[in-house]
Parts: C-alpha cells; sequence; structure tokens
C-alpha cells in the first residue's frame, strides 16, 4: 500500500504543489505572504538563469544582480520618463541585456574559475555604481517612485493578487523552458563543458560560445525579472542589485542544488522566507546563516541541499519499495 | 592504394623553447590500424593534441584526407570526422552512461537553444529519437548497454575507458586517435578491447593508438611508428620494427634511466 | 596640476595603494601555497579595523594594546577559517572554494555587521591630525604611518621568506606542493600557516587604516577587491610584487580623482580600479587559461 503510493509520489507533488500555487494568492489561504511569495517568483527567475549556468555549466558569476538591475532600472526609467508602453520598455530592457551580456561574454568567458569570479563580481559592482552615479537617470541612490504597472488593453495589474498570477506565469514559463533546455543536445553540452573542457572540445562542442549563450540566458531571465519587479514595486533603487544581492542569488542557487531546475523555487523560497520573515526581527542574522549555509552545503553536499534532500528520499522510497516487494 | 587519411608534413611544436616536436613526417593509411609507440616524453600526446588542434602548430602542416586543417579550432575538428580519446578518459561525471554517448552525437545533430527550449518543434523531437537511438546502437557496441542509466563514473576503469570509445565513436569519425587504452586494464579486458578494435576497424574507421602495452600493439597493430624525443626514428610492420637497432637502443636507453 | 598637488595626490595614492598591497600581498601568499583565491581576504582588514575602535574607544584601552588585539583577532579567524572551512573540504573543486571563501566573507561580514556595529567608524590618529608641511604639501600623519609601516611589514615578510627555514619552506611549497610533500614538509601546516599569514598582514592593515579611511562592517568585498586586483598587478608571482601593485593602482585611482572629468564625478575611481583589474585578466586570460590547465 505504501510503497505503492510512495511510486506516485511525483505526480502527487507535482499536483498538489500547483494546486498550492494556484490557491495561495486568495485571502481565504496564504493571501497574507501574496508580496512574499511574488518576490519568491523573481527571486526563483534569476535563480534559474543562475543554475544554468554555475550548475549545469560549471561557470560562477558573482555579478548576476547586475542583470537583475539592467532589467529593472532600463524598465523603469524607459516607461516613467519616457512614457514607453510598459512591455515594450521590458522588451528594450531584455534586448539591451542580451547585447551587453553578449559584449561582455565574449572576453570574460576566456577566463576561467578564480579569475572568472573576480572579474564577474568586478562587473557586477561597476553595474551597481553606475546605477547610483548616473542620477540624471536612475534618481541616484534614493531611486525613483511612479513607475507605471504593466497592463493588457484595459487590464491593469494593479491589484497584487493579478501581478501573483502574472509573476508566477513568467516564472513558469522560464522554468519549463530551463527544464527542456537541461534534457536536450543543448543542455548536454552545457553539462559536458562542466564535467570536462578538454572531452566537450574533443566531440565537437563549441565551449567559448556554449558559454556565453548560457551566459546570455541567464541574463535574459533575470533580466525579464527585473522588469516585472519594477512594475510590481513602482519604486526602484539601487540597493537590491549590489554585491550581497548577487551573493543572495548564489546562496539560493546553492540551496536549490546547483544543477536541478526546480530546486531554484526552493532555494528561493527558503532564502526569502528565512530573510523577509522569519528572521526580519532578529537583526541581519540571516547575513551570518547564509554565510554559513553556503560554507556548510559546499563542504558537505557540494551537489546542492535540495539535490541531496531528493537522494534522500529517493532511497527511502527504493528501501520501502523493497521491504514492499519482499512482503 | 588509397590516399593516406592523415599527411604531416615538417610537423614540429615547442613548448617556449622545448621541442616536444621536431619535424615529424607521418603519412597514415586509410583504414588501418596504426601504433605509435615511444618512450615517455617522445611526443605522442603532443602529437595527438595537434592532430585534434588542442594546440597550434608550431612548424609544418597536418592534411586531413587531402584537406589542410591549419587552424581550425578544436571543437571542429569532431565536425570534420576526427575523433579521440584520453590518457585520463575524461568522462562527464554529471551524467549517465547514456547521456555520455548521446552528448557524442553532438556534431551530428544541429538543434540548438531555440529549439531545445521549444521542446514542441518537431525537429528537436526527431533528432533527439535518432540521438537516443544511435547512441544506445554504440553503446552495445562496446558492450556497456545494460548499463545505460548508471553514473558513468560508477562503472570499473575498464568500462570507463570502453564508454569513452564509445563517446569518441558516437561522433561518427573517420579518423579514430586512442590514447593509451590499454593501461590499467587486466589481461581479459585487454582482450576485449582488442576485439573492439578490430570490430572498429570493420567499419572502416581509421585508427591510430598510442600504446605502451607491446603485445596489445604487434596483435593490433598493421604498421607501427617509432617516436623518440620528438622525432620519427623508425617505421614499419610490428615484426620489422621490433628488429630496428634504434628502436632497441631508444627503449634500452630509458631502462636505464628508470 | 602644480607640484604640491601632485605631491599631496602622489601620497594619498601611496597611502591607499598601500593597504591593497598589503591585502594583495595576503592574496598572493594564500594562492601560491594553496592554488585558492581567498574571497574573504577584505574582510580581515575590516574586522580589525572596526575591532581597533571598539576596543580603543567603547573599551578603552590604550591605543597599541587595542591594536595588537584586534590583529590577533584577524590572525585567528584566519585559523580557523582555514580549520573550519577550507580543511574540511576535502578535493572540493575549484568552484566549491570560491563559493566555501565567499560564505566565508559574509559569515564574518554578518557577525561584525551584529556585534560590531552599523555605522562606519574611525579610530583615533596614531598621532593627531597637524599636518606636515612637504615642498608646500600638506601630508595627513597617518598616511606617513601608513606607507611607513607597509613598506616596513613588506622588508620583513621578503626577510622572513627568504632568510628563515619556515619562510623557504612556504615558498617551496608554493613552487612544487607535490615535492614538498615528498620531502616530508607538512602541506598542511604549510597552508594553516599562509591563512593566518595573510590574515595577519590584512589586520595590520586595518587596524593602520582604519584611523585614515574610517571602516564599516561592508567595506571587505570592495577593499577585498582591490587587494586581488593589487596582485594581479603583481601577476600573483611575488609578494613584494604585490605590494608594488597595490600602489600602482593607488596612485592610479588618486590621479584619476584628481583629474577633471567634466560630467562624471570622482566616484568613478572603483570603476577605474575594475576597468584595470578586467584588462589585466583579459590580456593575461591565454596565459592564465594554461596555469589553470596544469596547476
Amino acid at each position: 500500500m505504501l510503497a505503492k503510493a510512495l511510486r506516485k509520489w511525483p505526480y502527487l507533488i507535482i499536483a498538489a504543489l500547483l494546486a498550492l500555487l494556484i490557491l495561495a494568492p486568495f485571502d481565504w489561504f496564504l493571501g497574507q505572504y501574496r508580496t512574499l511569495m511574488i518576490f519568491i517568483g523573481l527571486s526563483t527567475m534569476v535563480t534559474v538563469g543562475l543554475c544554468l549556468l554555475l550548475g549545469y555549466t560549471g561557470q560562477v558569476s558573482l555579478g548576476q544582480a547586475a542583470f537583475y538591475g539592467l532589467g529593472a532600472y532600463f524598465s523603469a526609467v524607459l516607461s516613467k520618463n519616457y512614457y514607453i508602453n510598459p512591455w515594450l520598455a521590458m522588451l528594450i530592457a531584455a534586448m539591451a541585456t542580451v547585447t551587453f551580456a553578449y559584449v561582455i561574454g565574449y572576453p570574460i568567458f576566456r577566463l576561467r574559475g578564480n579569475y572568472l569570479a573576480m572579474a564577474t563580481l568586478g562587473i557586477g559592482i561597476i553595474m551597481w555604481i553606475l546605477f547610483r552615479q548616473l542620477s540624471q537617470f536612475t534618481g541616484g541612490p534614493d531611486g525613483m517612485t511612479g513607475i507605471p504597472f504593466l497592463s493588457i488593453g484595459g487590464f491593469a495589474f494593479e491589484s497584487s493578487f493579478r501581478r501573483y498570477f502574472l509573476v508566477w506565469g513568467f516564472c513558469l514559463a522560464v522554468l519549463l523552458i530551463s527544464q527542456n533546455i537541461v534534457n536536450s543536445r543543448t543542455g548536454r553540452a552545457l553539462r559536458a563543458i562542466h564535467g570536462s573542457e578538454a572531452a566537450a572540445e574533443s566531440i565537437g562542442i563549441n565551449v567559448a560560445q556554449f558559454k556565453v549563450k548560457i551566459f546570455v540566458l541567464s541574463a535574459v531571465f533575470a533580466s525579464l525579472a527585473g522588469s516585472l519587479f519594477v512594475h510590481h514595486l513602482r519604486f526602484v533603487s539601487p540597493q537590491p542589485f549590489d554585491f550581497f544581492a548577487s551573493v543572495k542569488l548564489v546562496v539560493m542557487a546553492v540551496i536549490g542544488g546547483l544543477a536541478s531546475v526546480w530546486g531554484a523555487i526552493f532555494g528561493a523560497g527558503a532564502t526569502r522566507i528565512l530573510s523577509d520573515e522569519l528572521l526580519l526581527r532578529f537583526g541581519e542574522w540571516d547575513v551570518v546563516i547564509y554565510g554559513a549555509i553556503l560554507m556548510l552545503v559546499m563542504i558537505f553536499m557540494p551537489e546542492g541541499l535540495f539535490v541531496k534532500l531528493k537522494d534522500i528520499v529517493g532511497q527511502v522510497r527504493s528501501r520501502f519499495e523493497r521491504r514492499g516487494a519482499e512482503s | 592504394m588509397n590516399e593516406p587519411i592523415l599527411v604531416t608534413r615538417n610537423l614540429g611544436k615547442s613548448f617556449g623553447g622545448i621541442v616536444a616536436l621536431d619535424e615529424v613526417d607521418l603519412s597514415i593509411e586509410t583504414g588501418k590500424i596504426t601504433a605509435i609507440i615511444g618512450p615517455n616524453g617522445a611526443g605522442k600526446t603532443t602529437l595527438f593534441n595537434l592532430i585534434t588542434g588542442v594546440y597550434p602548430v608550431s612548424t609544418g602542416e597536418i592534411h586531413f584526407q587531402g584537406k589542410l586543417l591549419g587552424r581550425i579550432p578544436a571543437h571542429k575538428r569532431a565536425h570534420f570526422c576526427i575523433a579521440r580519446t584520453f590518457q585520463h578518459i575524461h568522462l562527464f561525471g554529471n551524467m549517465t552512461v547514456l547521456e555520455n554517448v548521446m552528448t557524442g552525437q553532438h556534431p551530428r545533430s544541429s538543434y540548438g537553444f531555440l529549439e531545445a527550449a521549444l521542446r514542441l518543434l518537431p525537429k528537436a523531437r526527431r533528432e533527439e529519437e535518432a540521438i537516443s537511438l544511435k547512441a544506445m546502437r554504440y553503446l552495445n557496441m562496446v558492450g556497456l548497454g545494460m548499463h545505460a542509466s548508471q553514473n558513468a563514473l560508477s562503472l570499473p576503469l575498464g568500462q570507463q575507458k570502453l564508454l569513452a570509445i564509445a563517446r569518441a565513436l558516437a561522433t561518427e569519425p573517420q579518423l579514430l586517435l586512442l590514447d593509451e587504452p590499454g593501461a590499467g586494464l587486466n589481461r581479459l579486458e585487454k582482450r576485449e578491447l582488442s576485439d573492439l578494435i578490430h570490430r572498429i576497424r570493420e567499419l572502416g574507421i581509421s585508427v591510430i593508438l598510442v600504446e605502451h602495452d607491446m603485445p596489445l600493439v604487434m596483435g593490433l597493430a598493421e604498421w607501427v611508428i617509432v617516436l623518440d624525443s620528438g622525432q620519427k626514428i623508425a617505421e614499419g610492420t610490428a615484426a620489422q620494427v621490433q628488429k630496428d637497432q634504434r628502436v632497441i637502443s631508444a627503449y634500452l636507453g630509458e631502462e636505464e634511466v628508470e | 596640476m602644480s607640484a604640491d598637488q601632485f605631491i599631496q595626490y602622489l601620497v594619498d595614492g601611496l597611502s591607499k595603494g598601500s593597504i591593497y598591497g598589503l591585502v594583495g600581498l595576503g592574496f598572493t601568499i594564500i594562492y601560491a601555497v594553496t592554488r585558492i583565491i581567498n574571497f574573504a581576504q577584505g574582510e580581515f582588514v575590516m574586522l580589525a579595523g572596526m575591532l581597533s575602535f571598539l576596543l580603543a574607544i567603547t573599551h578603552g584601552l590604550p591605543l597599541p594594546l587595542a591594536a595588537i588585539i584586534s590583529i590577533l583577532a584577524a590572525a585567528a579567524t584566519g585559523g580557523i577559517m582555514y580549520l573550519l572551512a577550507i580543511r574540511t573540504a576535502r578535493r572540493a573543486s575549484v568552484v566549491s572554494l570560491i563559493i566555501i571563501t565567499i560564505g566565508a566573507a559574509i559569515f564574518i561580514r554578518g557577525i561584525a555587521g551584529e556585534q560590531l556595529g552599523k555605522d562606519a567608524i574611525r579610530p583615533p590618529y596614531f598621532t593627531g591630525k597637524e599636518p606636515i608641511t612637504f615642498l608646500d604639501a600638506n601630508i595627513h600623519p597617518q598616511d606617513l604611518w601608513i606607507i611607513g609601516n607597509t613598506i616596513a611589514v613588506t622588508i620583513l615578510i621578503h626577510l622572513f621568506l627568504s632568510r628563515t627555514m619556515i619562510g623557504k619552506a612556504l615558498t617551496a611549497s608554493a613552487v612544487n606542493p607535490r615535492a614538498e610533500s615528498l620531502m616530508g614538509i607538512n602541506i598542511k601546516a604549510m597552508a594553516l600557516f599562509a591563512f593566518i599569514f595573510a590574515a595577519t598582514i590584512g589586520g595590520i592593515g586595518g587596524v593602520v587604516m582604519a584611523p585614515r579611511t574610517m571602516m564599516a562592517y561592508n567595506m571587505g568585498v570592495l577593499v577585498g577587491l582591490k587587494g586581488f586586483i593589487a596582485a594581479s598587478i603583481g601577476g600573483f608571482s611575488s609578494p613584494v610584487a604585490a605590494v608594488i601593485g597595490g600602489m600602482i593602482l593607488g596612485i592610479v585611482e588618486s590621479l584619476a580623482v584628481g583629474v577633471d572629468w567634466g560630467p562624471f564625478t570622482s566616484s568613478y575611481k572603483d570603476v577605474i580600479a575594475i576597468s584595470v583589474l578586467l584588462l589585466i585578466l583579459l590580456i593575461r586570460s591565454g596565459k592564465l587559461a594554461e596555469e589553470e590547465r596544469t596547476g
């Protein structure tokens, strides 16, 4: 009986999670956490990109928040100061991010490991300084307010209830796209690069090009999330895009399991709940906890927390199944 | 007689003043098994790395099927039908056995990011079916079919080496370079390897192997080339080479050092 | 730019560059012995600087004592970090080690933020703030402390590495770790020593620098990054090269502030410094890739 139920559990869990996702924003259920869940959705989008880059392809980016910021600021500035349709602004933001990521991607992916990490860290900090300093566009350190909502025809995403579905719609699309890529010719090429660059080259994989392409894709995910972010909050300032924000994304990816697409929700969720809800009253101990998590997870389970948990569940399951078969 | 599959002229490589390979002229026959032997540091692996484009050549040129390889980057050489294995195996440890071989199909398929992202497109689905079918065929050819869903690194060393060959075969090469395929294998595994290399030859694939194990070389190679200190010192059939005075002294010299 | 202005900028640059150089020196030593880039390197500077303020001002300890305790605390942090986070991560990949040292960095930063406070602080000057006039330029006495300290530390370290047994062992294990383990030198002890050594030097830098530049819990990253730039300019080749690299970076930054940038403000000095790094990395990318492959 139990064994049978356990065998079906992946479908049951997926169905349950989907139901939870759809029902959560209603006031009679988890309505008071709507904003938190919107932020989890946004963080998930950025984290998935980082998982593709870091977890699957093995390439570090310590400046991922810069692309999040690029999307946010392009959308904010274009839609507020230049009255461009927010959807068009979002598209322009994404295209600008693509261009930027391509231009910096080709040179910096000639670097590996430590040097790549430092270069991305440096670029992230440069972008953050620009967000602060180009105050005639960005409003400087104080940021800017009054950014319009997104709308389709007359239907404006002006309530957080509506924006919840908007954000999670985007988020699920990003997750599905990532899932498809991982289990494809492209995904295998990316994982091959992580496994052995020499072997990947020897079987015809253009290592440099694939690295840049996945970097660009991860940047686009972050940019889209950034655009949604400013149209949700209607406010933007440099603070959510600083170095620490980039580290926080790494924390989310690490908790999510690095080489795991759906783990990103788990990583983003756990991190957001930890810092936005649980520890808010105790000062910034979340920073200390993040540091501890990064060290502990990478030392004891380099494949990531979520993947490890999944493995443990799998082992328990097969033990149950064996017992079921014997009896 | 067939045109040779690979010709090198004056091929040389030096690393910061140290000459690893010095004006080597080779001609590798199509459809045959050629062995390259020589003491440690003779330049055998360097030769492989030049043929596969890991390093640019310092002097001379390499012609593959009459085409000059020149500065064609490493990853394009698989598309030119040159494949290799590595001394240190280099499997993809983050994949299953089958996925390793499927990855080898990379140059024989073409769908990219967009088709992958939108799985519904028929091109991606068609290619993906063909890839897994062919991969399974190569896996069966090396006798690892029943291990398809295991993690690649969970295999014992001997089977890892076979898997690496299957991955290289999956690129559908015309020239296969094997870097010390017999190292670390027991006698039974060596016999299996030997059989496999014969079967690969029967597919019409030319094979070059670098190998230290003399009985293995003697049983396989139709032509043997001997390198020492970056230079070609002899070539011929296995029997001819064994009698060559320079070859004997090169190997004796090594034994004295060791 | 007049001569006295130039001297002013030069001294200012050397002063800033001193800290970058000391941090870069720490990077170089740890990298040489362990092939690890320690992303927490800047946190040792921050920690010692913040602590010296806490001990001297809040707890009223004499400044020299406060300084020594702070430096020892940084040294201990370095050692503990190695023992708990680095040594336990056996056979970790480069990527894992990057993430582990970043984890250590924000761990230290988080604790400093909570325990030592969030405000920028400034410990007392060593010998007041009465400027010393030199060729019409007004030089802050703390700048002389910083520069003099860095030169002294660099010379001592150079002598230590080239003259003493343990110093020679340290540089030898850097050249060829495998051969050294054969020769019976304990690589793990060397690695521990390298972390403590680098943390101590960072701590010294932090204590001397804090009165001049102020210090806050979140400054570690940027200080660390600048130190890495210094080490990169020095090519990660030798401690002295890293210090010289830091001085060069400091002067470039300082002169960049002095130049009239028109519509841009001097706050772009960090952008300039990071651009220098990117430029160096890209120029050397071929060689660095080769090094990672063999190293």
